[in-house]
């Protein structure tokens, strides 16, 4: 398992495709954050609530550790590669268990860079601005862990995905309009039903206290609870299916 | 104990049989030619025998074990399935590191194998810039990884010219001299037949024919042309093994009902020497086509 996860970390490095995720997560982060804590006006900085929002503009990274999760298994799939993977281990629960840690770490990664870049950016702006910061210690640790937590369950739930999906624009295109679209609607709409969802329960994990979010403890359960179902099924189905 | 038994293995699709109750076995040390057209069945065996697909009745053991429980099954299995089971962007050498780490192999085994299959010059380049023969010969190198007693290959002169082709038939004949196994698919006869010592040949999803080339080519009054300053001494040596011959154009023997291999063994034998030795591959290849084609009852 610790051979195979080393294997699939090594897939993740020798593609420019990561590079490409890397400097998309950089360049939004970036680009969120400036706009985020510059044009936003002073007063809608000044509460906890939106400091929050400013300072965890590296959350952003979520997205980014989703898709590297998602191509690691798709991309496998894509090019057929998955053929030489199974015949280098046949057991697939190895390699799909392999795919979930090696999604994690790497989206360790892009959600400490991520959020690290994002927070600093944000700081920043608030100080030079001369915004007293409304979010102290505890908050701030919650927030800082929260938010690279839930990226890293996000390249998790991005190799789920993906390993039940198997077609790579479908799960990108899926997840994406997932993400965009019909959690915001459900939690705009049934936010009872759309706080359950993955992404705001992300979010509840970082602490945010938006109305209807669950506490950031729910919130982190209610992550993992995705992550361990989408696996459970990608696993289950990818031990049944044949390859082409 | 066969190195490959398939018992009455049969995969279904819908409604469309691909492979019918196919039983064969081999034995370690053979080189065993498996050929019929596309759409035959043999990929689709292929990819049971090497757990990729499951079958639906019957059974398909490697070893003595189906592959998904063969323990270490990459350092005794090697193959390959598809000569275009790349990452594009990846270069060849990083192709190998995602595999050889898989099964905690060293990168210096990756550096091995790419000297063996003579890409070393070519490692560090991205697979997407490379030619048809030196994806061949790439996926050649992840399949000899683990250093494997038993090589799968699925039409592994595919794409190659005539010179990679010599370069894979030598390869394979080195690979199989000490007492390893080779099985390897083709759906032209012709490719393989101065590699291999046995043939099973699929039609259609059934195993029509298996048994040795040489019975093969005996079958079809298959002939071997041979040129040597001795026609006559050669005759007469090949006479004695029962090997009839007539004499062609240009005072070459034709040498009926065997093969190459063998009329070279016996003129060496004789100490007689031989200028050119050609199988005459036309009426081999015409019995594969009978044998395989759609109007076979």
């Amino acid at each position: 398992m610790i051979a195979q996860t080393r294997a699939e970390l090594l897939k993740l490095r020798t593609t420019r495709t990561t590079v490409g995720l890397v400097l998309g997560m950089l360049a939004l982060t970036i680009l969120f954050g400036l706009l985020a804590g510059l044009l936003t006006h002073a007063g809608g900085l000044s509460t906890p609530e939106d400091q929050r929002g400013a300072l965890g503009v590296g959350s952003l990274a979520g997205i980014f550790s989703a898709l590297a999760g998602m191509l690691l298994v798709t991309g496998e799939y894509r090019f057929g590669t998955i053929r030489p993977t199974f015949l280098f281990t046949p057991r697939r629960s190895r390699v799909i268990g392999a795919k979930l840690a090696a999604s994690m770490v790497a989206g360790l990664a892009f959600g400490v860079v991520g959020e690290g870049l994002g927070f600093a950016i944000g700081y920043v702006c608030l100080v030079a601005r001369g915004i007293a910061l409304a979010l102290h210690g505890g908050a701030i640790a919650l927030l800082l862990l929260g938010t690279v937590a839930g990226v890293a369950l996000w390249g998790a739930i991005g190799v789920g995905i993906a390993a039940i999906v198997r077609n790579q624009i479908g799960t990108i295109v899926g997840v994406l309009a997932w993400g965009f679209v019909v959690e915001n609607l459900l939690f705009a709409f049934v936010p009872s039903v759309g706080r359950l969802t993955p992404g705001e329960a992300a979010s509840a994990l970082a602490g945010l206290t938006t109305e209807h979010l669950l506490s950031a403890a729910a919130g982190g359960a209610v992550l993992v609870g995705w992550v361990v179902l989408l696996a459970l099924v990608g696993l289950a189905l990818t031990a049944r299916r044949d390859v082409g | 104990m066969p190195v490959v038994l398939s018992e009455g293995l049969t995969k279904r699709f819908g409604g469309l049989t691909a492979v019918d109750d196919l039983s064969f076995a081999l034995e370690a040390g053979t080189i065993t030619g498996f050929l019929g057209p596309n759409g035959a069945g043999k990929t689709t065996t292929l990819r049971m025998l090497l757990g990729l697909a499951a079958p639906t009745a019957g059974r398909a053991l490697i070893f003595d074990q189906p592959y998904a429980q063969l323990a270490g099954a990459a350092r005794r299995i090697g193959a390959v399935l598809e000569a275009t089971d790349f990452h594009p962007g990846r270069t060849g050498r990083d192709h190998l590191r995602t595999l050889s780490r898989a099964v905690e192999l060293p990168d210096s085994r990756v550096d091995e194998v790419l000297g063996l299959v003579e890409l070393t010059a070519a490692a560090r380049r991205r697979v997407k810039g490379y030619s048809l023969g030196m994806r061949q010969r790439l996926v050649l190198a992840s399949a000899l990884l683990g250093d494997p007693e038993l090589l799968v290959l699925d039409e592994p002169a595919n794409g190659l010219d005539p010179e990679g082709v010599r370069w894979l038939r030598d390869f394979l004949r080195g690979f199989a001299s000490d007492g390893r196994t080779v099985l390897i698919s083709s759906h032209v006869l012709a490719e393989v037949a101065q590699t291999v010592d046995q043939v099973l040949i699929m039609s259609r999803g059934r195993l029509v024919v298996e048994t040795s080339l040489e019975r093969l080519t005996a079958r079809v009054g298959g002939s071997v042309r041979v040129r040597s300053p001795q026609p006559a001494q050669l005759a007469e040596a090949l006479r004695r093994e029962q090997i009839e011959t007539t004499t062609g154009n240009d005072h070459a023997l034709l040498a009926h009902g065997t093969t190459s291999d063998r009329v070279g063994e016996i003129a060496f034998a004789a100490g007689i020497p031989v200028y050119e030795l050609v199988a005459e591959g036309s009426s081999l290849e015409d019995v594969f086509l009978e044998l395989t084609s759609e109007t076979q009852p």
